[in-house]
């Protein structure tokens, strides 16, 4: 358990209310988008960590992200299916390649890096057959979704509307966070992860627990994945699915801490907007320069703090108070 | 069509034979560092450039040129061992995973602000073989035959000399090497500047057969990477096995179908070997 304090219990109705106004207070539609962006992606950063916090390290959440960006969007664009629809069909095939992967490492027991290894070839899968079904894909080209401007088809005239879809799906995924601190389930888990021998001796039903939590880290990715599509409107294998953004998710909840509920969402926020702010610094002088930077920061911050930010604040201030020191 | 198969099946072997080299390489360090080298195939995307680069700004003759580019990427490996796995031996392998590759991020761009996006290359004219109806490059051969020769060399310098002997020992036993007074930390700058000088030498056997672009080496670091684990990790004869099975395999279906298909028939191989045989082709159960 966390250890509680008075701050606490202030600071985080505070910071809710904050998120709440903002884009109310904040008139500028470009700083709205990027604080919608910082949102979505501490969603599924968040999705991910259910998993990587139990030692589950999956580098193939983009497959997830893919299948709940793509099969809305082309439902839509193709059938004209409504994406209010869509995204369930879409949150269905992610559990279900979900449930089939899951069940095919954990069933022969594939642990730690066997684990991520396993995972980061399946992104590169879902990229390539995205590039291999080009004619319907679009390929590397990208794929867009087909404008209406009706509410009926999830696109609306007001942008803050996906600001508050994000911000209502990134609290539900910390109330769901909370719920399993709180449930049977943790305790499951956190054994897993100690030995899962030991836990299945002692009547843990090992697949069952990390399968369930698995699916719900997949269905959350999806959404994240589908709302991305609907939000941005334009999606490419490069951008939604395969190692980059796999890799791009795992680097926003480690920075920020992955033990900690609060720490993919710094996280998301600080590479996002160190992203944006070296983007439009040097952007138009030298094309790839503000990658280099973003590349040279994102690995300073990895040597110098490893657990993440979340996680070296909790530790320092715990320090501080002379408490038990929080989890390694 | 019979024939292209025939063709395909060759190309495979000869390419199994770069492929090989490269997995070597990936192999090496995974075996004496424990480090997962997620940047690799970008070395090789490096040296390319850099080969390029002193053949067509230094105007220096191609062979001096590739040797140059061997040298450097073998500096630019004891750099990487400096300032990224240096501070890193110690922390969890996810961490030294992400930070190589934010050295991809790093690397691919680098290229992008310097040489462009452009696709480059040294047109050299090679010529072709002939037997009945079945062509063969001798681009791919000439690279083919480096490749096994090199690999050749490298047996020996692990098996024959101190220095390989020390960097054997430290992948075995790391806490005897150090008992028997074996430095592991200058092992781990010899395997680098190895790994990196053995991604030059990949790269000076890509320069007829391919061109280069700021992301020509993420698909080769996949393919490495592939190798390494379907012949089990840190086993060198299983790597040089899987290399020519996963070339034949790649090329043959690339001809078949395309070379998203033969990607993903790869990597299924690849999943498969995991669930099934997790230490690999070759490797023991740890």
């Amino acid at each position: 358990m966390q250890p509680k304090s008075k701050f606490s219990t202030y600071w985080q109705p505070l910071v809710l209310l904050i998120l709440v106004v903002l884009p109310f207070v904040v008139t500028s539609s470009y700083l709205t988008h990027i604080m919608t962006l910082i949102l979505l992606w501490s969603f599924v950063a968040t999705a991910w960590a259910y998993m990587a916090r139990f030692g589950m390290v999956s580098l193939g959440h983009g497959v997830f992200l893919g299948i709940g960006a793509y099969i809305p969007t082309m439902m839509f664009n193709y059938w004209g299916l409504t994406p209010w629809i869509g995204v369930f069909i879409g949150l269905a095939v992610a559990m279900a390649v979900a449930a089939i992967l899951g069940y095919s490492c954990f069933r022969f027991g594939l642990l730690g890096d066997y684990f991520a290894l396993v995972t980061l070839a399946v992104a590169e899968v879902s990229a390539l057959t995205i590039m291999a079904l080009r004619a319907i894909t679009g390929g590397g080209l990208g794929y867009t979704l087909r404008s209406t401007g009706r509410l009926a088809d999830m696109q609306f005239a007001d942008k803050r509307s996906f600001y508050f879809i994000a911000l209502i799906l990134l609290l539900g995924a910390v109330y769901i966070w909370r719920r399993i601190d709180r449930s049977p389930m943790r305790l499951a888990l956190t054994a897993i992860e100690e030995s899962e021998i030991a836990a299945a001796s002692l009547g843990v039903s090992v697949i069952r627990y990390k399968m369930m939590i698995t699916l719900l880290s997949a269905a959350l990715t999806a959404l994240g994945g589908a709302l991305y599509a609907q939000y941005v409107t334009y999606i490419s294998p490069d951008t939604i699915a395969g190692v980059g953004v796999s890799l791009s998710i795992c680097f926003k909840a480690i920075l920020g801490g992955m033990f900690t509920v609060l720490g993919p969402f710094v996280g998301s926020a600080i590479i996002v907007l160190l992203e944006e702010y070296i983007r439009i610094s040097l952007g138009t002088s030298f094309l790839g320069l503000s990658q280099i930077i973003f590349g040279i920061s994102l690995l300073l911050m990895i040597i110098f703090m490893p657990k993440g930010i979340m996680g070296s604040m909790t530790e320092a201030i715990a320090k501080r108070l002379n408490k038990v020191s929080v989890r390694q | 069509m019979f024939e292209q198969i025939i063709m395909a099946f060759l190309n495979g072997i000869l390419l199994g034979g770069v492929l090989a080299l490269l997995a070597f390489g990936l192999n090496l360090i995974f075996g004496v560092v424990k480090i997962i080298h997620l940047a690799y195939g970008q070395f090789v995307m490096l040296g390319f450039y850099f080969i390029y680069f002193f053949h067509t700004s230094w105007h220096i003759p191609l062979i001096p040129a590739m040797a140059m580019g061997v040298v450097a990427m073998g500096l630019i490996g004891i750099l990487t061992q400096l300032l990224i796995i240096n501070p890193l031996l110690n922390a969890p392998r996810l961490n030294q995973l992400l930070a190589l590759a934010s050295l991809i991020i790093v690397m691919e761009n680098l290229a992008q602000v310097i040489w462009g996006a452009d696709y480059r290359g040294i047109p050299i004219t090679m010529p072709i073989i002939q037997f009945g109806d079945i062509f063969i490059r001798s681009s791919f051969l000439a690279a083919f035959i480096g490749a096994i020769f090199t690999l050749g060399l490298l047996y020996l310098f692990l098996n024959r000399t101190y220095l390989g002997l020390g960097i054997r020992a430290v992948a075995q036993d790391l806490d005897m090497a150090k008992g028997v007074g074996i430095n592991p930390k200058v092992i781990y700058y010899v395997t680098l500047a190895a790994g990196g000088a053995l991604t030059g030498l990949v790269a000076a056997f890509f320069v007829p057969i391919y061109t280069v672009h700021p992301h020509f080496g993420a698909s080769f670091t996949l393919m490495a990477f592939v190798i390494v684990v379907f012949g089990g990790m840190g086993n060198l004869l299983g790597g040089f096995i899987s290399a020519f099975i996963i070339g034949i395999v790649t090329s043959v279906t690339a001809v078949l179908s395309s070379p998203e298909v033969a990607d993903i028939l790869a990597m299924a191989m690849f999943i498969g070997m995991m669930m099934i045989r997790p230490q690999g082709l070759l490797g023991t159960e740890s």
